[in-house]
């Protein structure tokens, strides 16, 4: 695979136009990769979903260069019809289309120049690939005092010409104060066996609000990796939904920094997997100031062979006094070869903190299931009806009133 | 309508029911009354089709073999129990289980389904006949019910789906006087030329208010004595120690 790299590397690097500070910072991140490689389980963050292991075993011949030169046609079925929005849309890795038709233009900014950071998680190699293999590497930027009229989706869509291909994306996401944005993403994936790596940034400043809403739901072979990191200053909200479903691996990581007073973090999710299916949600939320409150909900339902993780941290900083820290996460195993792993972990330095954290898991409670039957519904509707109403909860956290409807609508609830 | 005979019911080769005979008849109603322990949850659950029990014997209604019916089955054929423990299913909302179960049921009979607002106007009239609160029926399926709500709740559902066999497990225990009466009220409406009851209970209390045709007594996974009305008071002058 080495070989493979350094010669995709090169490819990549012939054939766009970096500025030359971006090769440099390009070819530092790359040889960072190369010394430390795709994770695998002896690292603790990985120790439920060896990457490096789940790559070799899905994709045969991974290669890392794609050429983007060439525009993809964009599949308009694909788009939201039951909801006005805001579109980025990004074809096998190349951005196709950025319409902002229903907002005031002076009041989004895309940069797409950037020089490229280097990643603050020295650890997290698959952010060194992503710094060395992005292309365009976009900035969105909401001005002060700005809400969105209508949600943004960001359709992330590939298509049979993608086979055994490494595809990086990179979005930054500032709300400049007392802003708002409802981002949608939205996968739906046509291709095979691909390694899809993206990297999101939200910097999201005093007063301003935040909520992103992961849709993975479409059945594809992929194996995905998104790192998501946020700061988050004085007063601000995040509130992140994930639906995990469609993807063969995906692991989505949140790593979430309270750094301001009054910030709040909800993180809410679910795992609905069937098959070989193998998901995780990795968090780590940060109480850095005092008085900064999380919460977080995760539930899954596991079906055939499927495995889901949950790794969810709470940190809470000597001086993050006043802390409310919470998570809960539960899980309907289906099926006996289905596996749930979840791995609490509260690291506290403060002593005026409230946190709590708790893990259940079982199959579907047969009781309830002869009580549904008794009055007249077959195995599968009393079933569907358990599961759905394991479900509803998660998906009443979400605030935003149309949003929820298009989720309870894709999940059948 | 209901034939049972020599029913043997065993869990983990543990005798639960054992040479056990009934017979109920369109229009009647049968009371059991028994100690705790004594089989009378098991003899509804293998009504209703509950697995988990080695059965011998024969179980008949109107004529079919029941062993032959999954659960959902004999609920379409109208057999219905009235859960000693009902069950707390969260995220269900109350009035929509209903009417998916109403409709279940009436599309297994051939009969039209109905839509919500027919629905709502039939919940309505049955809530209000059994002093049931309508913001109840909005709340999720049994979960933060008091247990006379849960009890009362199962009566409701019983009088919607109007069943031919209604059991009724322990529905009076728990109960307060005036919900007795409700409970009471509620199956003397469905009492029918074609509807027959089964009542299992452990005290005589309700029989005052829903009077039987006949009454068993069940000890120990058999019935010992079977008689009209009389019998119930004179267990409940016994007590089922000194009974026998
Ligand atoms: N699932 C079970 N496993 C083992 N024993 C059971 C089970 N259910 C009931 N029993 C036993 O069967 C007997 C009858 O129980 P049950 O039918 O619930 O009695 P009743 O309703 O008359 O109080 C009791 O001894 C009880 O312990
Ligand atoms: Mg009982």
């Amino acid at each position: 695979m080495e070989e493979q790299l350094k010669i995709d590397f090169e490819k990549l690097l012939e054939n766009s136009n970096f500025s030359k500070k971006n090769v440099e910072i390009k070819r530092k991140n790359f040889n960072d990769f190369i010394e430390k490689g795709f994770p695998n389980r002896r690292e603790e963050n990985w120790k439920f979903s060896d990457l490096n292991q789940i790559i070799s075993k899905n994709i045969k011949n991974l290669s890392f260069y794609h050429d983007l030169s060439k525009p993809n046609k964009i599949d308009q079925s694909i788009f939201i019809d039951s909801l006005e929005h805001n579109k980025l849309v990004f074809v096998n890795g190349r951005i196709e289309k950025i319409e902002f038709d229903y907002e005031e233009k002076n009041k989004i900014q895309i940069l797409d120049d950037l020089v490229l950071e280097k990643p603050n998680n020295a650890n997290n190699s698959l952010l060194f690939l992503n710094n060395a293999f992005v292309s365009k590497y976009f900035k969105l930027i909401v001005k002060k005092n700005y809400s969105l009229l209508k949600p943004l989706v960001i359709y992330n869509i590939t298509n049979k010409d993608l086979v055994s291909k490494s595809v990086n994306l990179k979005v930054d996401i500032l709300l400049e104060e007392n802003s708002s944005l409802k981002l949608i993403e939205l996968s739906n994936d046509k291709s095979t066996t691909n390694f899809i790596n993206i990297n999101y940034n939200f910097d999201v400043q005093k007063n301003s609000i935040l909520k992103n809403y992961k849709i993975d739901n479409n059945s594809n072979s992929n194996v995905k990796y998104c790192f998501n990191n946020i700061n988050q200053d004085t007063n601000s909200v995040s509130e992140i939904f994930l639906l995990s479903s469609g993807s063969e691996f995906i692991k989505n990581e949140i790593n979430c920094n309270l750094n301001g007073k009054y910030a709040s973090a909800f993180v809410n999710g679910i795992f609905n997997l069937n098959e070989t299916k193998h998901h995780e949600i990795k968090t780590n939320i940060n109480h850095i100031v005092e008085n900064t409150k999380s919460y977080q909900l995760i539930k899954g339902v596991l079906e055939d062979k499927s495995k889901a993780v949950y790794q969810g941290k709470i940190f809470v900083e000597s001086k993050a006094q006043k802390t409310d820290g919470y998570q809960l996460s539960k899980a309907i195993l289906l099926n006996d070869n289905t596996e749930f792993n979840a791995k609490p972990e509260l690291e506290i330095y403060a002593d005026d903190v409230k946190c709590s954290h708790g893990s259940a898991s079982g199959s579907l409670n047969e009781d309830s299931i002869f009580y549904l039957m008794s009055r007249g519904l077959n195995y599968q509707e009393a079933k569907k009806l358990l599961i759905n109403g394991f479900l509803l909860d998660v998906v009443e956290k979400i605030t935003d009133t149309e949003i929820k409807n298009l989720i309870k609508n894709i999940i059948n609830l | 309508m209901l034939k049972i005979k020599n029913l043997k019911a065993d869990i983990d080769s543990k005798s639960i029911l054992n040479n056990f005979n009934l017979q109920i008849k369109p229009g009647e109603v049968h009371a059991i009354m028994g100690p705790n322990g004594s089989g009378k949850s098991t003899l509804s659950n293998i009504l209703s089709g509950k697995k988990g029990y080695d059965v011998s014997g024969e179980i008949l209604f109107e004529n079919k073999n029941l062993f032959e019916l999954e659960i959902e089955e004999r609920a379409h054929k109208g057999i219905f129990l009235a859960f000693q423990y009902p069950l707390e299913i969260p995220g269900v909302n109350t009035n929509i289980f209903l009417k998916t179960s109403l409709n279940a049921i009436r599309k297994a009979r051939g009969e039209k389904e109905l839509d919500a607002i027919e629905f709502l106007k039939l919940v309505k009239l049955k809530a209000k006949e059994l002093k049931f609160d309508e913001e109840i029926l909005n709340r999720q399926l049994n979960v933060g019910f008091s247990g006379g709500e849960k009890k009362k709740n199962e009566i409701l559902q019983m009088s919607i789906l109007n069943p031919k066999l209604s059991i009724l497990d322990e529905t009076d225990s728990g109960l307060d006087i005036d919900a007795l009466k409700i409970v009471a009220d509620g199956v003397n409406s469905l009492r029918k030329k074609d509807n027959s009851f089964l009542i299992i209970t452990h005290y005589q209390r309700l029989l005052d208010y829903i009077k039987p045709d006949y009454v068993h007594v069940l000890m120990e996974g058999k019935i010992i004595k079977s008689g009209g009305p009389e019998l119930a008071l004179e267990l409940e002058n016994k007590g089922y120690e000194n009974f026998n």
